[in-house]
Order: structure tokens, then sequence, then C-alpha cells
């Protein structure tokens, strides 16, 4: 019995050991590139910044396990596939990354300091170079794994100067800012810049909660001025959602594109630079490139109910 | 809250009196009711400044109150945490940036969260203007 005991207790050390000591795997979605968002699993201890206001802040561990972490990872990586970012888990990464373009998730139990909300963050902070974090709070969203990976990719959104997708009236009166894709009842798509706990979420082009007369691009917001993020350079195609756009023949200076529906679209440089701009009709429909440079472009398109972009090369 | 935007309001009239005066009007297309122009000397003066902070930014735009932080971010900037005594405690972040090219640029908001409105410091055609703008715009849930 007493054997069995002193292997029972060492049992129990080890576990207690390897649950104290687990470490955070060690992630990253696109090392090539230099802009980085780090996610941060591990508490941390914030000084200096706006959220200081009543002193030091000392953000717990969040307590996930590895398969978490890593699902979580997974789901905000997803979400920014189509940008030249590394989203990342390991903190010397953020440190060589340059500071204009990182910024850090801190992803902890509890925000009471701030408030019951499921984070916070400061607009337009990834360009900052002042390490400002930005916030996501476990508790407010019971520690759901889906529900935190929404609201950090929410979070990243706004570091990257990105609003609150809003929906208006027709007088342009604002109805909710937080779109939860209300205006198609029938569509499980929301924005992720909106609601995006409850339906599938994604970027969108949209009206900003800065107003009704505004068009936030979300895609196009990312990529381009103040982040200068752009787009990833591997040639291969990759559509953020649905197929709406098929690109049926590729020539130089000429795009034949079959549409499913009236569409608005816009070529960016890789870059995120707008080149050209113009509209979809359904059906066959062609794009003149000649005046566009070559390379790696992107083609973004948007309609009411559906939106995508897709890698070109010209 | 109320102080500040007392204050603010006051600092805006005497800065828009102050700007009326001037030679080179703030650029029309800022689209702003209240902002209040900043040289960089007195930007710059914030960096330099000890810890209890006094430092007139621009007539009638007095920053008074202690910095609680300085720090240096990959050698290329310093930012400073300034709590100020005389907007109910509201911070002021800033942040000066030095290019390869040597050149000096500065970037920084004035807020107390949860509180409606805050300000922000932009550049336009290299000078500088506190705008007041909705927190919302400057920190989001």
């Amino acid at each position: 019995m007493k054997k069995y005991s002193i292997h029972i207790i060492v049992c129990i050390f080890m576990l207690i050991h390897l649950n104290v000591f687990a470490q955070t795997p060690l992630l990253n979605s696109y090392s090539p590139a230099a802009a980085t968002v780090y996610l941060d699993f591990d508490g941390a201890e914030v000084n200096g910044t706006i959220w200081n206001e009543q002193g030091r802040i000392l953000a717990a561990p969040s307590g996930l396990s590895a398969a978490s972490v890593i699902w979580i990872h997974k789901l905000i990586s997803d979400h920014f596939k189509l940008f030249n970012l590394n989203i990342t888990t390991d903190p010397a990464v953020y440190e060589r990354a340059p500071v204009h373009q990182r910024i850090r998730i801190i992803i902890t139990p509890d925000g009471s300091w701030y408030g019951q909300v499921s984070g916070v963050s400061a607009i337009g902070s990834f360009v900052w170079g002042d390490d400002t974090p930005a916030w996501v709070f476990m508790n407010a969203m019971g520690n759901n794994p889906l529900y935190i990976a929404a609201a950090a990719t929410h979070q990243i959104g706004h570091t990257l100067g990105l609003q609150h997708q809003s929906l208006y009236d027709a007088y342009g009166v604002m109805i909710t800012e937080l779109s939860g894709g209300e205006n198609n009842i029938l569509s499980s798509e929301a924005p992720l810049m909106g609601i995006p706990f409850y339906k599938q979420a994604d970027w969108k082009d949209g009206h900003p909660s800065t107003g009704a007369q505004k068009l936030q691009s979300d895609t196009a917001m990312i990529a381009g001025a103040p982040n200068y993020i752009g787009y990833r350079k591997t040639g291969e195609e990759t559509a953020l959602s649905g197929n709406a756009v098929k690109i049926e023949k590729q020539e130089p200076g000429s795009l034949e594109l079959n549409s499913s529906g009236n569409y608005s679209y816009r070529l960016f440089d890789i870059s995120g630079r707008l080149l050209m701009q113009g509209n979809l009709k359904t059906g066959f429909n062609e794009i003149r490139t000649s005046t566009v440079n070559t390379g790696v472009l992107v083609l973004q398109w948007s309609g009411e109910y559906v939106s995508g972009a897709q890698k070109i090369i010209n | 809250m109320n102080t500040l935007k007392t204050i603010l309001s006051g600092l805006c009239l005497l800065c828009s009196l102050q700007l009326s005066a001037q030679e080179k009007p703030a650029p029309a297309e800022l689209p702003y009711s209240n902002k209040i122009e900043v040289s960089d000397q007195a930007l710059e003066s914030l960096f330099q400044a000890p810890e209890n902070i006094s430092v007139e930014l621009a007539p009638g735009f007095h920053i008074k109150g202690k910095i609680e932080n300085k720090s240096d971010h990959g050698n290329s900037v310093i930012s400073l945490l300034i709590k100020l005594n005389n907007a109910e405690g509201s911070m002021l972040s800033i942040a000066r940036y030095r290019d390869p090219k040597g050149g000096i640029y500065y970037t920084g908001r004035l807020l107390k969260l949860h509180d409606p409105d805050g300000m922000m410091l932009i550049e336009k055609d290299k000078r500088y203007f506190f705008i007041e703008t909705q927190q919302r715009f400057l920190v989001s849930e």
C-alpha cells in the first residue's frame, strides 16, 4: 500500500508540474511577414500605456490548454490568410518585428479593470510603435475558444484602424453600431467588425460607425496605409469567401471573369494600393489591366450579401 | 469630464483667436471644429521635461501633471505617458518617432477611459494639431 501511495504521489506531482510549467506552443501563421500580431496567452504586466489610468495591470495567464491555443491561433490565422501578416504566439518573434508594424493581443480571463466586455483596443495602435497592447477578456465569453478567436480578430481589426461595421436605415440613421448581419437574415454571414460570434464572420465592405455616408473596406484598410501590410506574395489563388466571381481566362492586359451577381470590384497591388475599380455585372465580364503594373495583384469584389478576394498575376 | 470640456472649450476659443491672427490658417480640409495647433518645439519640450511636468503646449493649452512612464521602443520610438492634474485624471500618451533619415514625428492622444470625448494629435502639412474627437474613435470594444 505504501509503495502504491508513493507512486500516486509522484504521479500527482508530475501532473502538477506539467500543468504549471505547460508552455504555450510557439506558432507562426506566415513567418516571411515582418508585420506581426502576437497572441499573448501567458499573462502580462502592463505599464505606461493608455490602459494604466489606475496604475500597473497584472493580467493573468489564459489557462487555456495547448490544444485550445492551437485551435484559436488557427481560427485567427485563417481570418488573416490573405495578408502579409504573421500571427504568432512567440514573444521573440514580436520583439524582432518592426515597432511600427506589430501589436500584442493579451488574452486573459479577467477584464474587470476595464469593464464587462469581450475586449478593448486602441484604434490604429498597430502602427503606434509604443507597444500599447490590445485585450481579449475570456470570462465575458464563457472561455469558448470560438468566441475568443472571433473577439481577438475583432480587436486586431481595431488596432489595424478598422471601426465597427454598422447598420443604418434608409435615412442614414444608425440602427445598431455593431452589425450582426441583420440586413440579410437568410445569410449565415456577419461582419468580423460587427458581431462576429454567432454567424460565419468575415471581412466586409460596409458602412462604419463613423457615418452612413462612408464606406469601409476592411481588407483594403488592413492591407493599405498606414499599416502597409499588403498581401501575401504567393502566386496561389486564395479565395477569401465564396466563389461568387470566377476567373475564366487571364491574358496579358486582360482578365475575363464570370460573376454570379452584380458586384463592385477593386484591384489592388500587393502593397494594398488601389489601382482600378468598377462594377461587375452578372455573367461575363472583362477587365482591362493593361494600364496597371505587372506582378501579383489582388481582386476584391463585394455585393450586398457577399464579398471575396482573389490573387492574380498580371 | 465637464471640467475638461470647459477647459478645452476655452482653449479652443483662445486658439481660434490666435489662429485667426496668424498668416497661415489651419488647413481647411481638417474636418474638426475644435483643434489646437501646437509647435514641434512645444511637443519636444514634453520629452525634456522633469517628472512633475508643467508645459504650455499652446497659448492656454497647459499640460500639468506627472510623467508616469517614459520608455524606448526599438531605438526609434520614445513614448511618454503623462497623468494630467488639470483634466480630472486624463492621460496624455505621446510618442516621438525618428525615421531612418533623421526626421522626427509625433503622435499622441489625450483621453480618460470611458469618457465620451478625447483628443488626438495629428500631423497635417508638417503642422501638428490636437483635435477633439469622440473617444469611440480612439478606443473601441
